[in-house]
Formats: structure tokens, C-alpha cells, sequence
């Protein structure tokens, strides 16, 4: 082992110089383009939704561990029917922002739709 | 590559390092400002600098292979005699090698990092490149100008190297310093998001969740670190402890508990959207603490065993420290607006409140540390003097905030979030007390007889009534904390057997029920076995209490009792190897009946580098109940006489087993749901994409990697050692009290109280002082005496008066400030009551629309 070890470090070395170097040719030569990749001017856009489904997400969780807790006993019914119904209001709320935002897409993604229907006869 | 001069290559790449990683910190900042083409030119950047730094820790690893020493580094701290093995650790062993290996650590995490945020929280990904390439900037620069690595002799070079310490020549050491690092090095990465949230304004829950493998990574590391570093200390340095509140055991202790509260309280964040000023906070200290820790380290500016010599770097770090201290104020002043909660809690009885009192006995925990890790600097400063502040300081201010700290552990789980009801709350505790009021009468009951007795002679570390306060509460301390234990056992239990039952009324089968339970509420149960494997950490600490030790010169074939066991000394034996002389004396465990009860050979090594220090290797034998801690003191060639020091350490090995269940639980809390190890296959199915599921399955393989690492050391080198192990004999409670104020002032056993030192300075002082005990003179006066022959630094702990006070009561006082003010901000949130979002779905039909997606969203959640 010991004799090898020295030459695995070599190996080692020269493919991550070998690494080093095309890595940095790409980030110079992308830094000296204008051209996105990946969508990237796309996905650097606010995005709103993507809150809103987070917040989605943690009010289901949150519905789900109360629900979960009431069961468990730890939870009296009128407590867990207060917080409950508290949680639904908002999750409601966070739905119908949902829904709001969405209409543009839709509309767009309907219009897509029928125009490719249309050409496909 | 022999060709090629490596000293001058070596220092090349760093330079190209500090290029490249300016650059790329430079063009991802200018993707933050609204040139998102430079994004992929930034990720690109990043790999550059991580296969760069790549290059440099295989040239250093090659340079200790080839035994290059034209190059200061390889020659200070390893020789031709080194096994294969010790010179990859050697990488780590010194000063200027280890920033290297940080250096590497942090690359290694950033290009995993990067790699991971591909195609995910795009808005912060620049920042987050721009903040890791400056901190790989700092670590770049102090190896250049202060601490380079590569560094040659200016003169000759030297034919043979120095040597590795011989108390970095053993197998925890290979391990403990990679593991502890990668813990403090990991929290660059849950930093780097948080920064990047402030920078960009996205201050939701999406840095949280970005930051929360990561952070619990980083724990988890630098959890397993610690208890690494315990292993290290209690096998290595010979005196017979795990812990011994050394200024850098503290440096990596205050990361953890500032962590360990960031990771309580961002799930508050996470469900409630409360908080979030205190996350901020908690995570910018946590990172600060890592960087302030290495200060504490490298600058030698505290005595420590860990220390690396006192060096230039000291001052890059104070400035790099300023920096991060006026930058992260700026950053928290200028959103502070976007960091309002968005909701208050709405009880005092309640989970998020639970946990706010965690938080406090955490932080005041931490305080503490500081305070009294940097007293030393602050009364020279102040006051010009020198003191100490040793570890028996620490043990009696520190038990019982842990064990309030345990008991909130045991609590917590039993509180619901948001709102308890009082009446289900007190019928939830009503077992798991029951269980710690079992425990603690049946202790009373049979403890003594057993050798737990629930109260322990109490020791005072003051002479004044705050001294007798905290002896009686160290007294009883063991009773408190084993019913503790129960307590939070049962309590975990209890929400297990809530929750299996739960499931069980939904039809499932209660093995079902155990498993679904689990992986459905990974983060959860994972918590809980976490909580539990500190109870069994605690089991051990507590374990303390009752040590036993003894000290005997014995001749081949005689014997010597301690507890229950009779230790019978058989002959000494001597083994060579390339690197070192080995001299060991085999010893026969006989059990009450004399049968042989096992072998134990303790020795000592002399290495053919350092002969001026002889290493005194420990040999243990270790039972749950009880570990059998042998050291072999002196051993007279000619007449084979041997001095022993035998300790009975109950219930040490219950420590590394919660270790194990700690492990354990994190990595199923971190492991990821079926959603996101499906999400990782659809798409791409041939290819490799790194993603949250790797990344826990990496964490798993590289820590498996680890512990098989530390067998193969193990089986190669099956032994402990140390260079202040040594006898030292204890008559009475008197002489115990007053050896463990008083410190060693030879001049090379910093910080080692006259209980423990075995120098020869020491033995002389003890017979001095004990002589002067019986002529009947009063120990405090002793202690005055003592202090006024070799200064106020030659105390193990400040006095009770005047400045010196300040060390406990100034994290007191902290401490009952804050939960004042968490009292008061409970009750005034409450007072304000939460108003919820109206509705916008007013209409009947709506709601039951939105009420039954809501159901099938609910549906799906549970399915997944």
C-alpha cells in the first residue's frame, strides 16, 4: 500500500488540475457569452407561487400533526376545533391565492392547448 | 510529478486558489445583481477552486509520502519511521496542514452545496457561491501570508522529520479531528443561505428549508465530533476523564449548543412563521462561534492541551471576525423589517413555548462557557491579573442546567404545539413523573446498597454560601438525574406507545403501526431517538459520580483490591517496532470468587522521535456497569516493581452507546421521504443528480467509511496513551477538595490541578501540602498561601469575590433577564391573541370546494 499511495496522489492531482482547468474554461467562456443556460433569467423571476405552496404545504402539515395530536389525546375536542378551523380559514385563503395566480397560466396553457388542437385538426 | 519542484507547486495552487475563488466570488455576485448569465459561469468557477484546493491537499499527502522535507511542514510533524496511516493524519496534525484540511472540508461541502442548489432556490444561489468563495478566500489567505503549508527551511534541509506528537499517533485521532471539522466546516453552508436569503430578501420559510439538511448534517457531525474527542480524551490522555472543559473542548461546545437551539426553534419558524429574528440570530452565531472557536485554537492565546503554538494568525482572525460581526449586524439591521413574525404564540402551554425555554437554558448554558473560556484574557486585560478557571467551575454550574435542560426534553414532547390543553397535559405527565418518582424512591430505597446511593458527599469549590449552595446541589445531582432520565424515557416512551396506538385504531397492526409511524414523522421520531440517546449519554455522565480509584506498587504475582474486583499483576513484557519501544505489564481481572474475570496490559510507549516523552497507554475494560481503567504509573526494569493507578468508572460505556442511538436518530430525522427519493429517479433516471437523498446516503456511506477507518487503526494499533497519566493518591475528602483547587506549577502541565498531575513538581507539593494539613492548618489558608506564592493563576477556580464574581453572576443574571423577558413577551403575545387571515372563499359552496380539495390534499400527505 504504501508504495502505490505516492502515485495515487499523482493520479489523483493531475486529474483535479485536469478538472481545474476545463471547469474554469467553461465559467470564462459562459462569463464572456450573453447566453442563458437552463432557463436561468426564467427561474431568477420572483416567484410568488412557489410561497404560496410552501405556506400550502405547512398548513396541511400543520392540519395533519393537530389532527394527530387530538387523537393522541393531547388535545381536548373544543381546543382542537378552535385550532382546526383556524388553520382550514387559512389554508383556504392560501388556495384561493393559489387559484387567483394561476389564472393567467391557465388561460395561456388553455390557449396552447387549443391552438394545438386546432392544428392537428 | 518528481520532477516538479512541490514546495513551489504547492504554493502555486494555493495562490491559484485565492484566483480563482475571487473571481468566482466576483462573478457570482454580479448573477445576485442582475446578470443571471453569470450564474453557470459562477457554478463552473466553484468546481475550478474545489478541484484546485483538491490539488493541494494530494500534493501536501504526497510530500508526507515521499518524506519531502524541504518542506517545514512534512518534516515538523512526521519522519521516515511513520507508519503509511499516521502521515495521512499528519495532514491535520499541525497548524498550517489542518487550515489546508478545513480549506479542503469547506471545498468539498461547497461543491456539494452547489451541486445540490442546481435547479432549486435559484435567487439564492449566487450568494450563497459568493459567501462560500469568501470564506474560502479568508482561509486562503492566512495560508499564503501567515501559515502556508508548503513553506521550506531557509537553510538546510533536515535528513529526518520531528515526528508526529505521540498523542496524535492513535486511531480516535485519526478520526476525531475529520469528523469534529467537518461539523464546524458544515455550518459555512446553512450560513451561506442564510446570508443569501438576507441579501436577496427572501426571508420566508425558503432559506429554512433550504438550510435544513444542512444544518442537521453539520450537527450531526459535529455532535459525533465531540463524543469523538470524549473517546480521544478518556483513552488517550490517560487521566482517567472524558471532558475536562479545556478552552478548545468549549470552542467546539458552544457551536453545538447554539446549534442544537437554532435546530429547536426553526421549527417554530417553520410551522408558525414566528421567530425569525431569533433563527437569524442563532444561525449567524452558530457560524460565528465555529470561526471564533478556531481563534480560540490556533491563536494559542488561552492554555489549552489542543493548542497549536501561539502564531501570527491570531490577528487575521480577530479582523476576520470583526468583519463578520459588522457585516451580519448590517444584514440583520437593514431587513429587520422582513423579519416581523407573521403569527404570536398563543399559549404559555405549548410546544413553541417549550421550546423558547430550551432556548434559554441552551444560550445560558453557552454564556456561561464563554464567560468563563475567556475570564482568563478579560482579568488580564482589566486587571492584570492571571487567573484560571478550571474545570471544576464548569461541573458545578454546568449539572444543573443540564439536567433542567434534560428535563425540558422529557417535557417537550408532551406539549402540543400551539395551544395544551391543562387538563390532557397534566393527565400526559402524569406517567413519565410517576416513572422518575419510581425511580427515585427505589434509588433511595436500594441505591446505597447497589453503589448509587442517590446523594454524594458534597464538595464546595467556595468557601462562602454560594459554594456550599452548589455542593449540595452536586450532592444530590446523581438522585436528580437518574429520576431525569427516567422521566424523559418514559416520556418518549409514552409518545411512541400515543402514536403506535394512534395508527392501531386506523386498523393497523402494531408493528405496522411502529414502522409507519416512523418513516411518516422521520423528522419527529428521529428527534425523540435523538432525546433518547442523550439519556443514555447522561446515564453515563451521571456515572461520574460514583468513581472509585486507587493507587498500589505491586511486584509480579501480587494483587490489589478496588470495589468489588482484585487486580493481580503478572509480569512486564517488552515489544519493538520501526516507530517506537512498547513496555507493557499484563494484569489478571480476578472476580469476588478469584476466578480470572479478563486481561488487561497497560504500558507505556516511547517513541524514537520524542524518548522525552514517554506515553503511558491506558488499558480499559469495559462492562455496562462499569469500566475497569488501568494505568500502568512506573515500572523499575531491575526488580520488574510496577506502580498502578486503577479507576472504576461505573457506567462510562452507557456515554458512547447514546452516542451511537444519537447517530441513529439523526440520520433517520435526516433521511429523506419517498416524494424526494422518487423525485430523484423520474426525471433522470441515468443519471447521477445530487439531491437531499444523496446526500443523507452519502453522509451514511462517508461515516460508515469513518468507523471502518477506525477498526482497521485499531486492529493496527490496539492501545491508548498518555503523558500526564501518573499516580496520584488521594487520602481523604479534604486532601480531594483541596488538590482540585490548586494547579501544577512545573511549567509544562497547564491547567492540571494537584488531584490529577503526576509530575514529580506535583507529588513533592502534595507531600508539602499534606504535611501542612497535619500540623492542622486550615486549608483555606493553604489556598491563600498557594495563591499569593505563585499568583491568582495558580487557583483552579477564581474566588467568590469581587471581579471574580462576575464569572457566575454575570450569566445568572443573563439568564434571569431572559426568562423575565420570555415570561413577558409570552403573556403580551397572548394578550394580543392571533387574528387569523379571513377567508376570501366567503361563499358556502366555495368553502366546501376548498374544503374537500383540502381533504384530498390531506389524503395525499398522509399517502406519501
Amino acid at each position: 500500500m504504501a508504495e502505490y499511495l505516492p502515485w495515487l496522489f499523482v493520479i489523483g492531482a493531475s486529474l483535479a488540475v485536469v478538472v481545474a482547468l476545463i471547469s474554469l474554461w467553461l465559467s470564462l467562456s459562459l462569463a464572456l457569452s450573453d447566453e442563458l443556460l437552463g432557463g436561468a433569467r426564467a427561474q431568477l423571476t420572483t416567484d410568488v407561487r412557489r410561497d404560496l405552496l410552501t405556506e400550502k404545504e405547512n398548513l396541511l402539515q400543520e392540519i395533519r400533526d393537530i389532527a394527530f395530536e387530538h387523537d393522541a389525546d393531547k388535545l381536548s375536542d373544543s381546543d382542537y376545533e378552535e385550532i382546526n378551523a383556524k388553520l382550514r380559514a387559512q389554508a383556504r385563503h392560501v388556495l384561493h391565492e393559489l387559484d387567483v395566480g394561476a389564472g393567467p397560466f391557465r388561460e395561456e396553457a388553455e390557449a396552447l392547448i387549443a391552438e394545438r388542437l386546432s392544428d392537428e385538426g | 510529478m518528481p520532477a516538479l519542484d512541490i514546495p513551489f507547486f504547492g504554493t502555486l495552487v494555493l495562490s491559484l486558489i485565492l484566483v480563482s475563488a475571487s473571481y468566482t466570488m466576483a462573478v457570482a455576485m454580479g448573477a445576485g445583481q442582475g446578470r443571471p448569465h453569470l450564474l453557470p459561469s459562477a457554478r463552473w468557477g466553484t468546481y475550478a477552486t474545489c478541484a484546485l484546493v483538491l490539488v493541494a491537499i494530494l500534493v501536501l499527502a504526497y510530500a508526507f509520502q515521499v518524506h519531502d522535507f524541504r518542506i517545514r511542514y512534512v518534516a515538523r510533524y512526521s519522519d521516515r519511521s511513520m507508519p503509511w496511516w499516521y502521515l495521512i493524519t499528519s495532514l491535520w496534525g499541525g497548524q498550517d496542514g489542518s487550515l489546508l484540511w478545513w480549506s479542503f472540508l469547506l471545498s468539498g461541502y461547497t461543491f456539494f452545496a452547489v451541486r445540490w442548489l442546481r435547479g432549486r432556490y435559484t435567487e439564492l444561489q449566487p450568494w450563497v457561491i459568493a459567501t462560500l468563495m469568501s470564506i474560502l478566500i479568508f482561509f486562503a489567505i492566512l495560508m499564503l501570508f501567515a501559515a502556508n503549508p508548503f513553506a521550506t527551511y531557509i537553510r538546510t534541509t533536515p535528513g529526518d522529520g520531528e515526528g508526529l506528537n505521540p498523542l496524535l499517533q492513535n486511531y480516535w485521532m485519526a478520526i476525531h479531528p475529520p469528523v469534529l471539522y467537518m461539523g464546524f466546516v458544515g455550518w459555512s453552508v446553512p450560513f451561506a443561505i442564510l446570508v443569501a436569503a438576507m441579501v436577496t430578501g427572501r426571508l420566508g420559510n425558503e432559506w429554512v428549508r433550504a438550510a435544513r439538511l444542512w444544518s442537521m448534517i453539520a450537527w450531526t457531525f459535529l455532535s459525533i465530533g465531540l463524543l469523538l474527542g470524549c473517546l480521544w480524551s478518556y483513552e488517550e490522555l490517560g487521566w482517567g476523564g472524558y471532558w475536562a472543559w479545556d478552552p478548545v473542548e468549549n470552542a467546539s461546545f458552544m457551536p453545538w449548543l447554539v446549534g442544537t437551539a437554532y435546530l429547536h426553534s426553526v421549527l417554530i419558524q417553520e410551522r408558525r412563521q414566528m421567530m425569525k429574528v431569533w433563527n437569524v440570530f442563532l444561525l449567524f452565531l452558530t457560524f460565528f462561534l465555529t470561526i471564533f472557536g478556531t481563534f480560540l485554537t490556533r491563536s494559542g492565546l488561552i492554555a489549552s492541551v489542543h493548542s497549536f503554538a501561539r502564531s501570527d494568525i491570531g490577528q487575521y482572525f480577530v479582523w476576520y471576525m470583526a468583519f463578520l460581526l459588522i457585516a451580519i449586524a448590517a444584514l440583520m439591521i437593514w431587513r429587520l423589517p422582513k423579519l416581523k413574525a407573521d403569527n404570536e404564540i398563543e399559549s404559555l402551554v405549548s410546544r413553541e413555548f417549550a421550546f423558547l425555554l430550551n432556548n434559554w437554558v441552551l444560550l445560558g448554558m453557552m454564556v456561561f462557557v464563554l464567560i468563563a473560556t475567556t475570564f482568563p484574557l478579560l482579568s488580564q486585560w482589566v486587571r492584570g491579573e492571571e487567573v484560571t478557571v478550571g474545570p471544576g467551575f464548569y461541573n458545578k454550574w454546568m449539572v444543573p442546567l443540564g439536567i433542567v435542560l434534560l428535563f425540558l426534553a422529557g417535557l417537550g414532547p408532551l406539549v402540543a404545539w400551539r395551544k395544551a390543553t391543562g387538563s390532557k397535559l397534566l393527565r400526559a405527565m402524569a406517567f413519565p413523573v410517576g416513572v422518575g418518582l419510581a425511580v427515585a424512591v427505589l434509588q433511595a430505597l436500594f441505591g446505597a446498597r447497589l453503589g448509587y446511593p442517590p446523594v454524594v458527599e458534597p464538595t464546595e469549590i467556595y468557601d462562602t454560601a454560594t459554594g456550599t449552595v452548589l455542593a449540595w446541589m452536586s450532592a444530590i445531582a446523581p438522585g436528580v438525574s437518574f429520576a431525569t432520565c427516567a422521566f424523559v424515557l418514559a416520556s418518549v416512551g409514552q409518545e411512541f406507545w400515543r402514536g403506535v396506538r394512534v395508527r392501531m385504531r386506523k386498523g393497523e397492526g402494531a408493528g405496522t403501526a411502529l414502522v409507519n409511524l416512523m418513516s411518516k414523522g422521520r423528522r419527529r421520531y428521529g428527534g425523540y431517538i435523538v432525546h433518547i440517546g442523550v439519556v443514555f449519554m447522561f446515564i453515563g455522565f451521571t456515572g461520574a459520580a460514583y468513581d472509585v480509584e486507587q493507587e498500589s506498587a505491586l511486584r509480579p504475582g501480587e494483587t490489589m483490591d478496588i470495589g468489588k474486583h482484585t487486580v493481580r499483576y503478572d509480569q512486564p513484557r517488552m515489544e519493538t517496532d520501526p516507530n517506537k519501544r512498547m513496555i507493557f505489564t499484563d494484569m489478571t481481572l480476578l472476580d469476588e470468587s478469584g476466578n480470572e474475570d479478563g486481561q488487561v496490559a497497560p504500558g507505556k510507549f516511547i517513541y524514537r522521535t520524542h524518548p522525552q516523552m514517554p506515553t503511558t497507554e491506558v488499558a480499559i475494560r469495559s462492562r455496562p456497569a462499569e469500566d475497569v481503567y488501568v494505568i500502568m504509573s512506573t515500572v523499575d526494569p531491575s526488580t520488574q516493581r510496577g506502580t498502578f493507578r486503577i479507576i472504576i468508572r461505573p457506567l462510562v460505556a452507557w456515554i458512547w452507546f447514546g452516542g451511537i442511538v444519537l447517530l441513529f436518530g439523526a440520520l433517520l430525522g435526516m433521511w429523506p421521504t419517498g416524494r424526494e427519493l422518487l423525485r430523484d429517479e423520474a426525471p433522470r433516471s441515468r443519471r447521477f443528480r445530487f439531491s437531499p437523498a444523496t446526500a443523507v446516503v452519502g453522509f451514511a456511506i462517508l461515516l460508515a467509511t469513518m468507523i471502518a477507518w477506525v477498526g482497521v487503526a485499531s486492529a493496527q494499533n490496539d492501545s491508548s496513551s498518555s503523558l500526564h497519566a501518573g499516580s496520584v493518591v488521594i487520602n481523604d475528602p479534604v486532601e480531594r477538595q483541596l488538590f482540585g483547587r490548586l494547579l501544577c506549577q512545573c511549567g509544562d502541565c497547564a491547567r492540571l490541578p494537584l488531584d490529577t498531575c503526576a509530575c514529580g513538581w506535583a507529588d513533592d507539593k502534595r507531600i508539602e501540602v499534606r504535611e501542612r494539613l497535619a500540623a492542622g492548618e486550615e486549608p483555606t489558608k493553604i489556598q491563600e498561601s498557594y495563591r499569593a506564592q505563585y499568583g491568582a493563576a495558580a487557583l483552579a477556580i477564581p474566588s467568590d469575590e469581587g471581579l471574580d464574581r462576575a464569572l457566575w453572576a454575570v450569566p445568572i443574571a443573563a439568564m434571569a433577564l431572559a426568562v423575565g423577558f420570555i415570561v413577558l413577551l409570552g403573556r403580551r403575545w397572548q394578550r394580543r391573541g392571533v387574528a387569523p387571515r379571513a377567508s376570501t372563499a366567503s361563499d358556502t359552496s366555495e368553502k366546501i370546494e376548498y374544503d374537500s380539495r383540502l381533504d384530498a390534499e390531506l389524503d395525499r400527505l398522509e399517502e406519501s
